[in-house]
């Protein structure tokens, strides 16, 4: 979207223009200004090829400019009031009274600023800014859904991970009841067998002592 | 006085009496009868000055203010009827239930008639004020608006209908530059409104996406807290384990003492055995 070419004129006597393309928008231009019915305000808007030209008259005033076709009619009339309240502003009454061009050197500067401005910038239009706006407010939330779902698969590893561990020292703490409950088994039988022991050596002396294995003598 | 003179139009042989009566018992007449007497009076009077404002309905007198003065007589006179009536209706009440005289009974009587004679009257002015009133019309001063007349000549109206031709043509072009107007602002209105709706979707589209986030965000808070609860199971199982550890440890450090225990005593055993076979 982009603004080409803008004229001021009064009449059918051009007094400024410029154009940031070599295009034949100016004899277009020019057969339009001889060609717009009427004397009084009004606002026109003219299809060639791909190009559209919007026309603004006030107070005999004539503000022209060349537009590309998507770029719709609101922005190009903005362009077109501006100008005109631009070109009044600076000149005012010598308006009526100058000759061709008269106004073209100064003025084309400020044609080009306004057509950069109007062409380029989002804050031209509300409704474009906002839209940008929007635009950009889309973009970081598509971002943030991005992270999110690399985080959620990042947790779904995590959560599987903590998963097994559990598993693990489940079986973990299985095991070391069971070989809690081996050693004390174990432990029980060397006492039992010491205990054994003892008392196999107690009968021994106790058989030596009264003489036989029967233990004639202390019965 | 007044009264003389309507007794006089009734009844012919009564002013002997009525004086007479008045002298010989003047204080045996009760405050009512005064009272009546002197609403008769009244209503005379005013009946006598209601009579004379209806005389002048139809003469050049006729006026809006003598209207509003006879309707405030007209107004004052039925009050004083309803009053002097309730004072007749008490007095002859006291008549009937007290001991009055009979020279007060027939005075009563007599101040009844009269007061019906002025009712009558009165009726009579009434009617005579309504005919009148119908008939007549009060003077009103009218201003008389000046007119004015002023033929056209036929220059004029040709020149009228030139100027209606003009006219015609210029609303006619006026129609057209208004029309290219409205057009024109159709047009921009049409669009800044698809730039508007555009907006809307893409509000739209964000808002789908804060929802889908929410939800993800939501979701995740689950997993998370699902770890956070393997985390808890794991620690408190190890906690478990290390403790079961710590036990099979103190006992197997006991069956090493056993151990060691029980090989001295085998030791031992076997010395004494061989010391035995030797000797």
């Amino acid at each position: 979207m982009s603004i080409l070419y803008a004229l001021v004129a009064r009449g059918t006597v051009v007094l400024a223009e410029l154009s940031t393309t070599s295009t034949n928008a100016s004899t277009i231009a020019k057969q339009i200004l001889e060609k717009i019915p009427g004397n009084g305000d009004s606002h026109v808007s003219y299809s060639q090829d791909r190009y559209v030209f919007h026309v603004k008259r006030t107070d005999g005033l004539t503000v022209l400019c060349m537009a590309d076709e998507d770029a719709g009619r609101r922005i190009p009339f903005s362009f077109l009031e501006d100008i005109h309240q631009r070109f009044v502003r600076t000149y005012g009454r010598a308006i009526h009274s100058a000759q061709a061009y008269a106004m073209n050197d100064e003025f084309s500067r400020v044609l080009n600023q306004q057509i950069e401005y109007y062409s380029n910038d989002p804050n031209a239009d509300t409704i474009s800014r906002i839209k940008g706006e929007m635009n950009q407010v889309r973009d970081v939330m598509i971002e943030n859904i991005d992270n999110i779902l690399d985080r959620g698969e990042r947790l779904e590893l995590l959560v599987d991970k903590t998963a097994n561990m559990q598993g693990n020292t489940f079986r973990f703490r299985k095991q070391t009841r069971r070989f809690n409950n081996t050693v004390w088994w174990r432990n029980c039988k060397l006492t039992l067998l010491l205990i054994l022991v003892l008392l196999v050596i107690i009968y021994i002396g106790v058989a030596f002592a009264c003489h036989g294995p029967t233990l004639p003598s202390c019965v | 006085m007044s009264f003389q003179d309507l007794e006089a139009g009734t009844r012919s042989p009564a002013p002997n009496r009525f004086t007479g009566g008045r002298q010989q018992r003047p204080s045996s007449r009760g405050d009512p009868s005064q009272e009546v007497a002197a609403g008769i009076f009244r209503i005379s009077t005013a009946v006598n000055s209601f009579f004379r404002l209806v005389n002048s309905i139809g003469t050049p007198k006729d006026t809006l203010e003598l209207r509003d003065k006879l309707q405030k007589t007209r107004l004052q006179i039925s009050e004083l009827v309803k009053n002097t009536s309730a004072k007749l209706k008490e007095a002859s009440e006291a008549d009937l239930h007290g001991s009055a005289s009979q020279i007060k009974k027939i005075a009563d009587a007599k101040l009844a008639k009269d007061f019906q004679s002025v009712l009558k009257e009165f009726q009579k002015a009434q009617r005579l004020a309504a005919e009148r009133e119908i008939t007549y019309t009060p003077v009103v001063t009218k201003e008389i608006p000046t007119s004015y007349n002023a033929p056209e000549l036929d220059t004029e109206s040709l020149r009228i209908s030139q100027q209606q031709a003009l006219l015609l043509q210029s609303r006619r072009q006026e129609v057209v530059f208004l029309d290219n107007e409205i057009t024109f602002n159709e047009a921009i209105i049409e669009e800044r409104e698809q730039g508007i709706r555009e907006i809307e979707d893409q509000i739209r589209d964000v808002n789908g996406m804060f929802k889908d986030l929410a939800l993800m965000v939501n979701h995740q808070g689950n997993i998370v807290d699902d770890i956070s609860s393997n985390l808890d199971n794991s620690h408190a199982a190890t906690t478990q384990a290390t403790v079961q550890l710590r036990k099979a440890a103190k006992t197997q450090r006991s069956n090493s003492s056993l151990t060691c225990l029980l090989i001295l005593i085998f030791g031992i055993v076997l010395l004494i055995v061989i010391i035995v076979v030797l000797v």
